[in-house]
């Protein structure tokens, strides 16, 4: 399976946002805790309704959750 | 780092410990693929050693009947076992990458079920009777529908970029 071109700090903000669990984020998205799990591996590229969502929950702007990798395609 | 922010991370991590288990859905989809796998080794396992069911049609019937019932009675209690040790956030409702797994698999299946179905047409001129199209109109639907739950088993596992 080819690298996603992007990458996230998820799993930092989880930390952050007082160690919210994968389960708890993803309740909040609408989303499975696995699916939570593979997007912070890059196993699942999420559609761009669930990546805005994700920033909603940290109260943050997109590209402060996910970051486009320099020389990604 | 002070002990309790080394407590609180260890705490996360252990919330998130088995960021590779499988799923409700996964699960299924394992079962689907024993069960199936089974059954039908089992049926064509028989008609390759001669019992009639390969050649005529009330045994077929019998010998299908019974192995689709038992093989359908096995998924649907499997399910009802695996649903009853699911959490509750599992089992509501496919999210957005259990769909696109399912739409991945299916796909798949489908090109082996037509790649299956015409093999079956191609065969059709040679044969008399109908019970040998049948099997191997049968043998393309599972082998169909074990392309599709490979497939998903395969994007869980291995990812899925869509």
């Amino acid at each position: 399976m080819a690298k996603l071109p992007f990458t996230n700090d998820i799993r930092t903000l989880r930390f952050l946002a007082g160690e919210m669990t994968q389960g708890d984020l993803g309740d909040r998205v609408g989303v499975t805790r696995q699916t939570i799990a593979a997007i912070e591996q890059g196993k699942y590229s999420p559609s761009l309704e669930v990546a805005f969502r994700i920033a909603q929950v940290f109260g943050k702007p997109l590209e402060a959750v996910f970051q486009w990798e320099t020389g990604g395609d | 780092m002070s002990p309790a922010i080394l407590k609180s991370a260890r705490q996360v991590a252990d919330d998130d410990s088995g960021d590779l288990s499988m799923n409700f859905r996964e699960k299924t989809a394992w079962l689907n693929v024993i069960a199936m796998t089974v059954a039908y080794i089992f049926y064509f396992g028989l008609l390759l050693s001669g019992h009639p069911a390969g050649r005529e049609v009330f045994p077929m019937l019998w010998l299908f009947g019974s192995i689709a019932v038992a093989h359908a009675i096995t998924v649907i209690v499997g399910t009802i076992i695996l649903s009853a040790q699911a959490p509750k956030s599992e089992r509501a409702r496919a999210d957005e990458r259990d769909r696109a797994i399912r739409r991945r698999g299916a796909a798949a299946g489908y090109y082996v079920l037509l790649v299956g179905m015409m093999v079956v047409g191609v065969y059709m001129p040679f044969v008399e009777s109908g019970v040998p199209l049948a099997n191997c109109g049968l043998l393309a639907i599972v082998l169909a529908e074990l392309a599709n739950s490979v497939v998903v088993l395969m994007s869980y596992r291995r990812g899925w970029h869509g």
